[in-house]
């Protein structure tokens, strides 16, 4: 069968599906983005206010002076949280379980803190960091492993899992890593021992002449490379690769030779091993210790960036600097305005309520197009093709 | 309409349908159909797959918006915007795929929508229910839950649904797709009972021995058109496949002659899942089995469970004299199997990703596509995917489309690019040239036959017999799980329809 | 023997037995109509917020007292919960949002609209004035004279326990006795047989979610007026997902929910009141919290025996937009 195809070969120099479909993301993200400031406007001017001195405040705050140092490092623990989601999101595995694999994951972190100060400081946080990323995998793991043996739903027992993490947290904060030292006062809140210097990520932002209150740590250029990694797993890899096929079709990844269950337990693991490190800022660069009044929720939150950024890992990058642009914003309400802080949270709840939406819209018609399209190109191309070859076609008999 | 006999014109039609047009995105599924239904008459719509009798019907049960046309209903023109208008106009559908809530004992299917007063009086329910369903026969009781049920009382369920709401039209789309051979002989009873009820019936079909049983009239499509109506009578089975496919059919590609070599698949008493009840069978090199068969009597689990997707419970698989029994579908593969699914969008591609990434599928960690651990080397797979993509002509406007852009055909044939490049010595072809058109057959099974002539052995499950007929060396009929017989290739169809239905095809000893 | 510990956890598991109830009940209206819901928490959070500044208002500002007040207050975080369910309604049902990331928004946003809406409500972001007024509390009549302190468990109830108790009568009548509850899990196991027999899908789905926002607002409400006798930011614990556990481990069947509810609701309590118990002394009172969701997991693994979603919950519908 040696029948040239008839393809034109300008054909292939249209544009490309994937720039389309990034170009659509974009436009999508730009729609749902004026929705919601629009939107917020509306509540800006019933307190009185103009949306623009508001809005010009909360972009100020993000740009100027320290302002890049605290957005990136609110930015921080988000990039992680949303790429935890990312990776399991590919194979169709919704793990909103990344908020319970942080929080138990800071336990083992926490104890590797304390307990292994011995170690020099180039060595200790590394290690720290692996005993959080270990902690994140064994909480994720649970869920994989009960998905591929009993194919109890992942949604479901990782809801039940972050109930857990949080009473576990709590008795390790109230037995094993309670606090030892003598307190200074005597009303103080429930918290672990200091870390030693050792274990702190070193302050990153003084290079960029941000004070150290911002708290701008090591830890963002981590998140950096383990958002290239990401991309790296998903587009060149093999699992990722296997993930992209499990995520769409089952059935031909299966009959393709692709075990899922293997896939999906590897992929629960790397995105317990992310979800790990999402802790790691408020221990060893906010607070150097555990706090009994932790930031939680970063791992829902990351949810909300994921989307924000299409699960795509370069692009929830720019989601999770966004989120914590708006975040940082909260203070220029504060010392600017008369419109609560808390309106932040509400421009950001109408921002990801607006871009799911909207994505779901700008999908569904993309979609559409790409099969009228496909349907248009295929009656094109049939009739350039001639008729049908009949050269071996016997009339039949009986 | 066109070849109106005039002595059937006694009463006047009940349902009229006028040069009706849809389009779908790409698509113009009915282009200026036309159709009469008469009181009491059973009414075949036969027509390949993808020849608009089920968008049709369905653009008639108020599914989907006509864009052109007019439905007349007892004489007046009616705008039929859904189901319910349908319903209330005294026309009920039975789709191929059921719609019944599973967990719902019979009667809550049989009323829903239809349920009465706010509250509900179930034991009254009951009671219609079974009236209704002991005044036709079926034999089904109100008060057991779907889920319980069997396939074909599943569909009497369905029928009583339709009853109740005193429809007086009664559209079957595929009706006897799903049943046995018996079940299908209790729905023609049924349906005759209905008949002589004065109930009007639309039976969807591509089954042409059914519809020359049960029909009265017949009405065929072909690619979206009505191409003539006839009865039974004037037409024979091959003057309506000749409608059908607008061209004699039973075509024959000339077989190449090859030396038959080594048993390739040898399958030893395979039993599994009470659907595979002890097959064994052996495909050798140069070779063609057909496995012929109506589908559900474990055609699938056979191609299954040769591909490892499945484990038998007892009984062997050997390739090339490895025993290949419970080993992963990966290392089947690579021991040298391919596999063409008999549903391709379930099991051969996955429809969101690019072409190039769909022909890696099931190669993808081949030594010669890694750049290193764990990492693909996309380069490669690329120029692979640009070779065979031209070699199979699959008709894309880039390598980078996604495979679910793709007609049924060329995403066949980038199936048949991904299995045949990797040298297999054994093809599973499991339904495949199902939904394609003929041009597209034509393609497939001259690839088929090629994997012969270059000495690989080929297991070819297939469902119709025209098929089977056109490229198997030896004929085997495959009857609840088991091999019921064997045939030469020039057997009779007749001798071949035994063993199709169980009984005892006196097993032909070898003749290749 | 003095059971006055007993006692006193079993009144308290009746109170905690209201909120999951309640929640849950919400919960089984939507996940029977086919859409998933795990933003039952934030519905909560809007229940405690708007329901805690109902009864300030309509008792204090309004001066209407007892029992209106609290009666209004509980009517207004329900109403709440209703009209901020509407978003997930709106997404899940209309634009065919996943159901889980709906979810996942609604809880996210309800933190900050309830630190919003205390801010404007109250001039405080996390917490309304503590010792708000409630509705008077109830001793059953000769359940509460049981010997050895367990009478304790049926004295201070507040009416609402009494509702939510007898709440299962006509939801399981709506469910199973009634067009409405048929034509309702029609949609959630097979949405393409009810439209097919002419009922639109939409309709009834917004009904379920509207339910489960009146029902997890509710809830909430009676939480913070009628439990805590204020608002606080995070008070609802996770109730919402102990509710959706016991949603779970119940089968999405009201009459078992009941029980799924009273096993949880005494976890909760049992911490609180019978920590020097035998054997439970042993455990910490973190490891007893966590029951409700180990629960759920072994029985979502099928461990012990089976639980089954309506089939259609989760999936969006193509059919219901334009039907």
């Amino acid at each position: 069968m040696a029948v040239e195809s008839k393809i034109p070969a300008a054909a292939r120099g249209a544009r490309p599906q994937w720039l389309e479909n990034v170009l659509g993301q974009l436009l999508a993200l730009t729609i749902a983005l004026v929705i919601a400031l629009v939107a917020g406007a509306l509540i800006i001017i019933a307190y009185g206010e103009s949306p623009f001195a508001v809005y010009g405040a909360i972009v100020e705050f993000a740009v100027t002076d320290d302002g890049p140092g605290y957005v990136l490092a609110i930015a921080t623990p988000l990039i992680f949280s949303a790429l935890a989601l990312a990776v399991c999101f590919k194979a169709g595995l919704f793990n909103i379980g990344v908020e319970g694999q942080y929080l138990f994951a800071m336990v083992p972190a926490t104890w590797a803190a304390l307990e292994l100060d011995f170690l020099p400081g180039p060595i200790h946080v590394p290690v720290i960091l692996i005993a959080a990323m270990l902690g994140g995998m064994f909480w994720a793991a649970i869920p994989g492993v009960l998905k591929t043996t009993t194919g109890a739903h992942e949604v479901v027992t990782t809801i039940m899992l972050n109930g857990i993490a949080v009473s576990f947290l709590s008795w390790a904060l109230n037995n094993p890593l309670r606090f030892t030292e003598s307190s200074a006062g005597t009303n103080v809140d429930l918290r672990s021992d200091r870390f030693a210097d050792t274990a702190l990520v070193g302050d990153m932002g003084q290079l960029f002449g941000f004070r150290p209150s911002a708290h701008l740590s090591w830890l963002f250029p981590l998140a950096i490379v383990a958002a290239v990694l990401v991309w790296f797993l998903i587009k060149r890899m093999r699992l990722g690769y296997e993930a992209r096929a499990v995520g769409s079709s089952p059935g031909s990844a299966q009959a393709g030779g692709i075990g899922i269950g293997t896939v999906q337990v590897k992929l629960f693991l790397i995105s317990g091993a992310l979800a790990g490190l999402v802790g790691m800022q408020q221990l060893l660069a906010d607070k150097g210790y555990l706090p009994q009044n932790y930031q939680a929720q970063l791992g829902f939150t990351g949810i909300a960036v994921a989307f924000l950024g299409q699960n795509n890992a370069i692009g929830i990058i720019f989601a999770a600097i966004l989120w914590g642009a708006l975040s940082r914003g909260e203070s220029a309400l504060q010392i600017r305005t008369d419109v609560p802080r808390e309106f932040v949270i509400i421009l950001q709840g109408i921002l990801i309520l607006a871009v799911v939406i909207v994505y779901q819209i700008a999908k569904r018609r993309l979609a559409r197009r790409q099969l009228q399209r496909a349907g248009a190109e295929e009656q094109e191309l049939e009739d350039t093709s001639g008729p049908p070859a009949e050269v071996v076609l016997a009339e039949g008999e009986r | 309409m066109t070849t109106d006999t005039g002595a059937e014109r006694t009463a006047p039609p009940l349902v009229v349908l006028e040069h009706i047009t849809k389009r779908f995105p790409g698509v113009v599924a009915n282009d200026d159909v036309s159709l009469e239904l008469r009181p009491g008459e059973v009414h075949a719509l036969v027509g390949e797959n993808g020849a608009g009798k089920s968008t049709m019907m369905r653009v008639l049960y108020g599914m989907y918006p006509a864009d052109a046309g007019r439905i007349l209903v007892r004489g007046n023109e009616v705008n039929i915007s859904s189901p319910r208008v349908a319903i209330a106009n005294g026309i009920g559908m039975v789709h191929q795929h059921f719609v019944l809530v599973d967990p719902f004992t019979v009667t809550e299917n049989v009323i829903l929508g239809d349920e009465g007063r706010h509250i509900l009086d179930i034991d009254a329910a009951h009671e219609r229910v079974g009236e209704l369903a002991e005044r036709y026969g079926f034999s089904v009781r109100p008060s057991a839950v779907v889920e319980d049920l069997s396939v074909g009382e599943e569909q009497r369920v369905e029928i009583l649904k339709a009853l109740y709401r005193g429809v007086d039209i009664l559209i079957l789309d595929e009706p006897t797709a799903v049943l046995t051979p018996g079940e299908a002989k209790d729905l023609f009873a049924n349906l005759r009972s209905l008949r002589a009820d004065g109930k009007s019936i639309v039976f969807i079909s591509h089954k042409l021995d059914e519809v020359l049983e049960i029909a009265d009239r017949i009405t065929v499509l072909r690619r979206g058109k009505v191409v003539g109506e006839t009865t039974p009578a004037q037409t024979s089975k091959a003057k309506l496949a000749e409608m059908m496919v607008g061209r004699p059919v039973l075509f024959r590609l000339e077989k190449p002659d090859v030396e038959r070599g080594e048993a390739v698949l040898r399958i030893d008493g395979l039993l599994g899942e009470g659907t595979l009840n002890g097959i064994s069978l052996e495909v050798h090199a140069g070779e063609i089995v057909g496995i012929a068969g109506v589908e559900g009597n474990g055609q699938r689990e056979l191609a299954e469970t040769i591909i490892g997707l499945r484990h038998p419970a007892q009984g062997s698989v050997v390739l090339n004299g490895t025993d290949i029994t419970g080993w992963s579908v990966k290392d089947i593969r690579n021991h040298g199997v391919a596999y063409i699914p008999e549903d391709r969008h379930e099991q051969g591609l996955v429809l969101d990703m690019t072409l190039w990434e769909n022909i890696a599928l099931g190669r993808h960690d081949d030594a010669g596509f890694s750049g290193g651990p764990g990492v693909m080397l996309i380069r490669k797979i690329k120029s692979l995917a640009d070779r065979l993509i031209r070699k199979f002509d699959v008709r894309a406007r880039s390598i980078a489309v996604t495979a679910g852009t793709l007609s049924g055909g060329n995403q066949q044939k980038l199936i048949l690019a991904r299995e045949l490049d990797s040298d297999p010595k054994l093809l599973i072809a499991a339904q495949p040239t199902r939904g394609l058109d003929v041009g597209a057959i034509e393609f497939v099974w001259r690839q088929i036959l090629e994997q012969k002539a270059a000495g690989r052995a080929v297991l070819l499950i297939s469902a119709e017999l025209d098929e089977i007929y056109a490229l198997s060396d030896r004929i085997l009929t495959l009857y609840e799980g088991r091999i019921t017989g064997e045939y030469a290739p020039d057997a009779e169809p007749e001798e071949i329809g035994v063993g199709m239905l169980g009984g005892d095809g006196a097993i032909t000893e070898e003749a290749s | 023997m003095d059971l006055t510990d007993l006692g006193a956890a079993i009144g308290i598991a009746f109170t905690y037995f209201t909120i999951i109830y309640l929640t849950g009940l919400g919960g089984l209206f939507s996940e029977r109509s086919g859409i998933v819901n795990i933003g039952l928490e934030g519905l909560m959070i809007i229940g405690t917020v708007t329901g805690s500044f109902g009864t300030h208002f309509f008792t204090t500002e309004l001066g209407w007292g007892l029992p209106w007040g609290p009666v209004m207050g509980l009517a207004f975080g329900a109403l709440c919960g209703l009209i901020f369910s509407s978003v997930h309604a709106l997404a899940t049902i209309t634009f065919r949002v996943d159901h889980i990331v709906s979810g996942v928004v609604i809880n996210l946003v309800a933190v900050g609209l309830a630190r919003f809406l205390s801010q404007i409500f109250f001039g405080q972001a996390t917490q309304s004035d503590p010792g708000q007024p409630h509705l008077n509390t109830i001793d059953v009549p000769l359940l509460s004279d049981l010997p050895g302190g367990l009478g304790r468990a049926f004295e201070n109830l507040s009416p609402a326990v009494f509702v939510a108790v007898l709440m299962v009568f006509p939801v399981t009548f709506a469910l199973y006795r009634t067009r409405w509850g048929l034509r309702l899990r029609s949609t959630g196991e097979n949405p393409e047989a009810t439209r097919s027999l002419g009922v639109r899908v939409a309709p009834l789905r917004w009904q379920g979610v509207l339910l489960s926002g009146l029902l997890a607002g509710l809830s909430g409400a009676f939480l913070s007026v009628e439990v805590q006798y204020n608002w606080r930011e995070g008070q609802t614990l996770g109730l919402g997902f102990i509710s959706l556990a016991a949603l779970i481990l119940s089968n999405w069947n009201p009459v078992r929910l009941m029980g799924a509810a009273a096993l949880f609701g005494f976890a909760q309590a049992v911490p609180l009141r019978l920590s020097d118990a035998p054997i439970i002394s042993a455990l910490p009172p973190q490891f007893i919290r966590m029951t409700p969701y180990v629960v759920t997991i072994v029985a979502i693994a099928g461990f012990v025996g089976r639980v089954r979603p309506p089939a259609a919950a989760g999936r969006a519908y193509e059919g219901a937009g334009t039907s």
